[in-house]
């Protein structure tokens, strides 16, 4: 097992190499000079130049390539262009409430899905199967940034429950907690559509197997046929939707996070983009795909966990 | 959008009973803003550039002199940090004598002539600061004695005193504290005025609190909690919901009309009026032709783009700089909207089919959908508008590189002519020169006209001057101005400003010590 960990991160380290190349040749390929986005319209070219200087951004490209990621592999993000706060401070600011969203949406959407996708598979093309189609397909086409919008109507302004503005003080448990359930439930109902989809699809090719028919013969309970020898051969396909998702989820509930009013990743990732905050777009994707590669791991880990055929691979 | 107004119109039924309860007896004295931004920039006000920052160091610093609160008028400017000033006949030399006893935040002591001389260099200092332009005619800043400053100017300027209120390039910073914390200034600013920072939470909110030695009285408001919630419809919802008490609001009818129905709502549309230009380039084909560009100028229908954006937030421009500029007339020959004209001129110019041109513009909502309309109306005309749609901070960039035919730009300055002629419409300014500004269509009609005003010692020549620069620009059809649009707030009723406004040239309402909760 250790060594499938250790196997699994050295071959995560080309691909951060890779992803911080990528990183810092897009982030200079997309048009927009942060000196123009910082000093704004009134600025001279002897300003918007003695900027570019200050920022480092008239050095040759391979040295500025060279520093950055010198810099990056020793941990040392730098401070943003925009802000001149140190990244880490504001990625340390907001990763808490990523992690809380990103968590509490994984867990509703599993808590709800698999156990709806196995119940609508056994009850095949039956009322409960169709109606489980039905609201993953609702759950699907709903984008967050309307569900959101008709959650706070109904909760923060109707019913006064929750409140409109989600940033919450992580200090405070209850504070924390009360202000992560709508944002929570938007985002996790349309995981949970998700993996109701996959989990019924791959639950329906299994219970087909030899083995289901062999294991209900031998006079294994249903039941237990059902959860033990059919979710956990259907598992895989549902795990590698959870942990692809999750690692969307990171970066990608942005619409969530503004609507909801919340800190988070994406939304700074987005904010960083208008500005054209070079430092600080490096930084947060590097940290970004950090992340990713230990959902990732987590992802391959709980595969052999599962499958034991996996580990021995 | 009908959409989204359906939506916020269920919220506001949903939100009228619950926000009828009555206020607390007890005045409140923290005010929460909301901001529409995802973080503040940068607070040294010498590099504040956005609304988002320019709103909030206007609570946090001071000038030499300042706007009366509530007013932009150059008429109202008063004393801020000098208490009193005196200037040679020829107004190229000026003494300022401060105020004693102003104290800057924290522990930074006392405000002195150093701490006066600092601030204008730095703000003079392309290296320091985005308005070292305002300070081109600027040759001596110096300190004659700890309480009294004098400048010396290399040619006269037409309003030394607006280039030293409290408004860009003119707020006093605090030496001790600009050297002493290097570039975290920008982040953790120190000033004079009525707020202090207190801290910074990234993407979620920055604090103020009070200033208790503020040198014009305790402020009356404790503190201030300054939002960023980017999302138009979360924010107002949190403004129905009691969350908010004071919103950036939308310069859009039916937003004003929606926000004034939320009981104790009270809708602020205010100066500056932000004119919306077309620069036309004139050394792009066809629009070299006098012709072509006058058509364009007959195509525009500005009663009716004003109709389509609303009468609250908006009104009708009469010239090729913003209502109100002091210099600005309406006597200038601007063509006014007649399709046959349009058509006429075209098919003498040669282009009896019409003309289809390259234009860059930015996908920010609004801006995209005024462009829009503009490109319909053109059309009718026979006027093609290619509309090549980038992200905005490519938008600012390519325009720069002289990559469109016709440039949309919006913009308010300070509301002397000089200013907005002069970063528009002067040689001086063109883009890709080494003194650019925003010159986007290459205008070089009134540059005489803009230089002689600039100097003139005599109030009524130097108005005629800036007048009939705007009658040259306008025949030569570098630009044609499409609408000017106000700026719009919301707060709740039982905030008192202190003052009335009427204006603010830092965007959003200047929180004063006198700004209160009834």
């Amino acid at each position: 097992m250790i060594f499938y960990v250790i196997r699994r991160l050295l071959a995560a380290i080309p691909t951060l190499l890779a992803v911080l190349t990528l990183v810092f040749v897009i982030v200079r390929i997309v048009p927009g000079d942060p000196a123009i986005a910082i000093l704004g319209d009134r600025a001279t070219p002897a300003a918007v130049a003695a900027l570019q200087a200050k920022l480092g951004l008239d050095r040759p490209i391979w040295e500025q390539y060279v520093t950055f990621l010198g810099r990056s592999l020793s941990g040392d993000f730098g401070s943003s262009m925009v802000t001149n706060r140190p990244i880490l401070t504001d990625v340390g600011a907001v990763i808490p409430h990523t992690l809380d969203l990103t968590i509490a949406a994984m867990l509703i959407g599993t808590i709800i899905g698999v156990p709806a996708g196995v119940w609508a598979a056994l009850h095949r093309n039956r009322a409960i199967d169709v109606a489980a189609r039905l609201l993953s397909l609702i759950g699907l086409s709903f984008p967050v940034f309307v569900s959101g919008i008709f959650l706070l109507l109904a909760f923060a302004l109707h019913w006064r429950i929750f409140p409109v503005i989600g940033n919450a003080n992580l200090a405070d448990p209850v504070d924390r907690l009360t202000k992560l359930v709508l944002p929570a439930a938007t985002l996790g109902l349309v995981m949970a559509a998700y993996i109701t989809r996959v989990t019924r699809s791959a639950m329906l090719q299994v219970l087909d197997e030899d083995y289901m028919r062999t294991a209900r013969a031998k006079g294994v309970p249903w039941r237990r046929v059902v959860w033990r020898h059919g979710l956990r051969n259907a598992g895989l396909p549902v795990v590698t939707v959870v942990g692809l998702y999750v690692g969307i989820l990171i970066g990608n509930s942005v619409l969530t996070e503004i609507v909801f009013n919340r800190p988070g990743l994406g939304k700074i990732i987005v904010g960083a983009l208008n500005q054209r905050d070079y430092t600080m777009l490096q930084g947060l994707m590097v940290i970004y795909c950090f992340l990713i590669v230990v959902v990732n791991l987590l992802t391959d880990l709980t595969y052999g966990l599962i499958d034991p055929r996996v580990k021995q691979a | 959008m009908k959409f989204r107004t359906a939506l916020l119109a269920a919220g506001l039924a949903f939100a009228a009973p619950a926000l009828a309860t009555p206020a607390l007896a007890a005045p409140k004295t923290t005010l929460t803003v909301g901001m529409a931004a995802q973080d503040v920039g940068k607070l040294d006000p010498h590099l504040a550039v956005s609304t988002i920052d320019r709103a909030v160091v206007a609570w946090m610093f001071n000038g030499l002199v300042r706007f009366k609160p509530g007013s932009m008028s150059p008429a109202e400017i008063e004393p801020d940090l000098a208490e009193r000033w005196e200037n040679t006949a020829d107004k190229k030399e000026w003494v300022f004598h401060l105020r004693h006893g102003v104290k800057f935040h924290g522990d930074y002591g006392e405000l002195t002539a150093d701490d006066v001389v600092f601030s204008l260099q730095k703000a003079a200092d392309p290296k320091r600061s985005a308005f070292s332009a305002d300070f081109a005619a600027f040759e001596k800043i110096e300190a004659v004695d700890p309480y009294t400053v004098k400048i010396t100017l290399k040619q006269t300027v037409p309003s030394l005193l607006g280039i030293l209120t409290n408004y860009s390039g003119g707020f006093i910073v605090s030496k001790k504290a600009v050297e002493a914390l290097g570039d975290k200034f920008a982040s953790a600013p120190i000033g004079t005025g009525p707020f202090a920072f207190a801290s910074v939470t990234p993407n979620q909110s920055l604090e103020l609190v009070a200033n208790k030695a503020y040198f014009r009285g305790t402020p009356k408001l404790e503190k201030i909690s300054y939002r960023f919630l980017p999302s138009n419809a979360s924010r107002d919802l949190a403004f129905q919901n009691g969350e908010l008490d004071l919103e950036y609001g939308n310069s859009d009818q039916t937003w004003i009309d929606r926000t004034r129905k939320v009981p104790h709502a009270v809708v602020d549309v205010f100066e500056p009026g932000e004119e919306a230009v077309l620069h036309l380039n004139m050394t792009h084909k066809p629009l070299d032709d006098l012709r072509v560009r006058q058509a364009i100028a007959y195509a525009i229908n500005r009663p009716e783009l004003l109709r389509w954006q609303g009468q609250d937030p908006s009104r009708v421009p009469g010239s090729v700089i913003p209502i109100g500029n002091l210099g600005y007339t309406a006597d200038n020959g601007l063509p006014q909207f007649s399709l046959d004209k349009a058509k006429a001129l075209l098919a003498e110019a040669g282009y009896p089919n019409g003309v289809t041109l390259k234009v860059v513009h930015t996908q920010l909502p609004g801006m995209l959908a005024q462009m829009q309309v503009v490109q319909a109306q053109l059309k009718r005309a026979g006027i093609n508008l290619d509309l090549q749609v980038v992200e905005h901070a490519t938008f600012h960039q390519m325009i720069r590189q002289d990559l469109s035919d016709i440039v949309f730009y919006s913009a308010a300055r300070f509301p002397v002519a000089d200013v907005y002629l002069t970063q528009f419409y002067h040689s001086r300014s063109t883009v890709k020169t080494p003194t650019a500004v925003t010159n986007f269509s290459h205008c070089n009609a009134a540059d005489a006209e803009i230089d002689a005003a600039r100097t003139e010692p005599d109030d009524a020549k130097q108005i005629a001057l800036w007048q009939e620069a705007q009658r040259k620009i306008v025949a030569q059809a570098c630009a044609v101005p499409l609408i000017e649009t106000l700026q719009t707030w919301v707060r709740r009723d039982d905030l008192d400003y202190g003052y009335e406004l009427k204006g603010s040239l830092s965007l959003g309402p200047l929180i004063t010590e006198a700004t209160h909760f009834k």
